[in-house]
């Protein structure tokens, strides 16, 4: 038998992805218009927010820029989720159709092999005004530039990406036991949109719900304040990588063992 | 389970497979209730199967639907755990190995595509060659098999989502056997498409089947297939095996029975099917002569078809 190493799963998703980019750009009228599309709802998140903002100067303390910065960096931070792993959406008609059988013949991971299979480019339009938009609020605010802080900048939406990554993965295969499972995956989708605001508006039961059950205030919250308040960053802040690594392991496991659970009835 | 030598594709042992299900209530009522029932029966959907595929073999596997074909497959493919019961694929137990049992089968589920939508036939297979690792060698060696026995040109730069359905069959046909896999199993092969097309594609298993000695396990309804492909006949029927022979056995499974077939007046056929130990073809020629003007006799051997449809209304019974 054949070792398939992490190097192997790079090598083989490289060449996917490549393929699945050729063909796109092939459907030039789709590729102009779904690029146009990504734009314009960007341009309406980002002028909503704009309009939002500009009225209220403050919330608890995080002025119009600090929030600037909090929307951008949950921007990037949703990239990842949405570039690499948006076939999560695509799971539950797979599963109820009988077509998900098709991706336990082949000799990978069935994991990977699935969400291979999908390669969004509509998530790059939204790293680039992600990117804007943290730049612009980086030198309103006037945080200094140094390797040290852009270092820490990576790793902690690196960290913030895991979270969502997570989540979706456990929205999606809740299909795997039951039938609505769309709703639950709509739900953990718009939780995202909390993770623009500073998770310090929520109170009491709701602060610990968004923190250890549903951590959608790591998603941004938690991992930038290592930016904007380094002088006074909590522990939870600090700790968040490695939440956020264990996070996807068990969103991975849960997500296999739907794929060992389900019997494959349907055909 | 030692009697593994090496030359069976698949061995099967008392293999039962049982599935939970809910017992479903009616009504509002019911369906609360059903939210926290523990109330589950147990479905047998294959009972007691003993069978062994030896490599090389073509074998049809049939079985009217919901007879428990497909849940045979899965858990040949590793897909589903046998509830109990012994089963080795190429000697290895496939559930527990699932990857590594991959590396040594194809499977085609006909109609569903397993191929990559966007691309270029040509493409999909390079990626499966990587897939599998199999050596350049022989994946050019594959590619040239595929040119003698059928014209890929055609389809090799074509994107699957723009063929017609008897290209893609052919193509997830040509996938599936490219990394040399020990077995391959097809599901309904042919459904759909035109007798050309059907023609080709027995032609090409058939072919693969020569060159590779691959095993072929073959699930379908088309009886036509059977005939070209299958030397040997596995029948299920609720989960049970009930029978398992060569195909010339099949045709005296009832006794020796005959088609007549008689030639009305308006040029139609009328068709009789006839047991010879009981009734004489002669009577009944004559007795029909009595009612209607007989132009032509025809007396045929009964066809595959009419024995199975027998076979499965039998044990309906």
């Amino acid at each position: 038998m054949h070792k398939r190493g992490l190097a192997f799963y790079a090598r083989i998703y490289r060449k996917i992805l490549i393929q699945d980019l050729k063909s796109k750009m092939s459907y030039r009228a789709d590729f102009i218009i779904s690029t146009f599309g990504m734009i314009m709802t960007n341009l309406s998140g980002f002028i909503t927010f704009m309009i939002l903002f500009h009225n209220f100067p403050t919330i608890n303390g995080w002025d119009y820029y600090h929030m600037l910065f909090l929307y951008g960096f949950s921007l990037v931070a949703l990239t990842p989720v949405q570039c690499f792993f948006d076939n999560n959406w695509n799971l539950r008609f797979m599963v109820q159709s009988g077509d998900f059988i098709k991706y336990c013949f082949r000799p990978v991971n069935v994991f990977f092999y699935f969400i291979s299979e999908v390669f969004d480019v509509k998530g790059l339009g939204q790293l680039a005004f992600g990117i804007g938009t943290i730049v612009y609020a980086w030198i309103k605010i006037g945080i200094p530039v140094t390797v040290i802080i852009i270092a820490k900048l990576l790793v902690f939406l690196l960290t913030a990406s895991l979270f969502m990554i997570a989540l979706m993965n456990f929205a999606a295969a809740t299909c795997f036991w039951i039938k609505g499972s769309g709703y639950v995956m709509v739900i953990m989708f718009r939780f995202k949109d909390f993770a623009k605001y500073p998770s310090s508006i929520f109170e009491g039961i709701f602060k610990i719900i968004f923190t250890f059950i549903i951590p959608i205030a790591f998603i941004a919250y938690y991992p930038s304040l290592v930016i904007l308040e380094p002088s006074n960053v909590p522990l939870l802040s600090w700790i968040s990588p490695l939440y956020g690594i264990l996070f996807v392991y068990l969103s991975y496991r849960f997500w296999m063992l739907g794929v060992r659970k389900y019997d494959f009835t349907g055909s | 389970m030692s009697e593994y030598s090496g030359n069976e594709a698949v061995i099967m042992k008392n293999v039962c497979k049982d599935f939970k299900v809910l017992n479903r209530h009616e009504g509002l009522k019911g369906s609360i209730k059903d939210l926290f029932s523990r109330d589950y029966k147990t479905v047998s959907a294959v009972r007691d199967v003993t069978l062994t595929v030896n490599r090389g073999e073509i074998i049809g596997y049939l079985g009217p639907n919901g007879a428990g074909k497909s849940t045979t497959i899965k858990m040949m493919t590793g897909v589903l755990e046998p509830t109990s019961g012994e089963l080795l694929v190429n000697g290895k137990v496939p559930y527990k190995n699932r990857t590594e049992n991959c590396e040594n089968i194809g499977v085609v589920f006909g109609q569903r595509s397993q191929l990559w939508w966007s691309l270029p036939l040509i493409e999909s297979f390079k990626l499966l060659r990587d897939l599998y690792m199999v050596p350049e060698k022989d994946y050019e060696g594959m590619i040239e098999l595929y040119r003698s026995l059928v014209d890929i040109e055609p389809i090799l730069h074509k994107p699957v989502r723009e063929m017609s359905l008897g290209q893609r069959t052919l193509s997830d046909i040509l996938a599936a056997f490219l990394h040399n896999p020990a077995i391959v199993f097809l599901d309904e092969p042919t459904i759909g498409l035109d007798v050309s097309m059907k023609a080709k594609i027995r032609e090409l298993i058939l072919g693969l089947n020569k060159e590779k000695n691959t095993t072929v396990i073959l699930t379908t309804h088309d009886m036509g297939d059977v005939d070209a492909l299958c030397r040997r006949i596995v029948i299920i029927d609720k989960g049970t095996k009930i029978y398992d022979n060569d195909i010339e056995h099949l045709k005296n499974y009832f006794g020796s029975y005959r088609t007549l077939k008689l030639k009305r007046s308006d040029d139609t056929w009328e068709e009789y099917l006839i047991d010879e130990k009981t009734t004489d073809v002669m009577d009944v020629i004559m007795e029909k002569q009595k009612s209607m003007k007989i132009k032509d006799v025809k007396i045929d051997e009964i066809s595959t078809e009419e024995v199975i449809k027998k076979i499965y209304e039998g044990s309906a019974k």
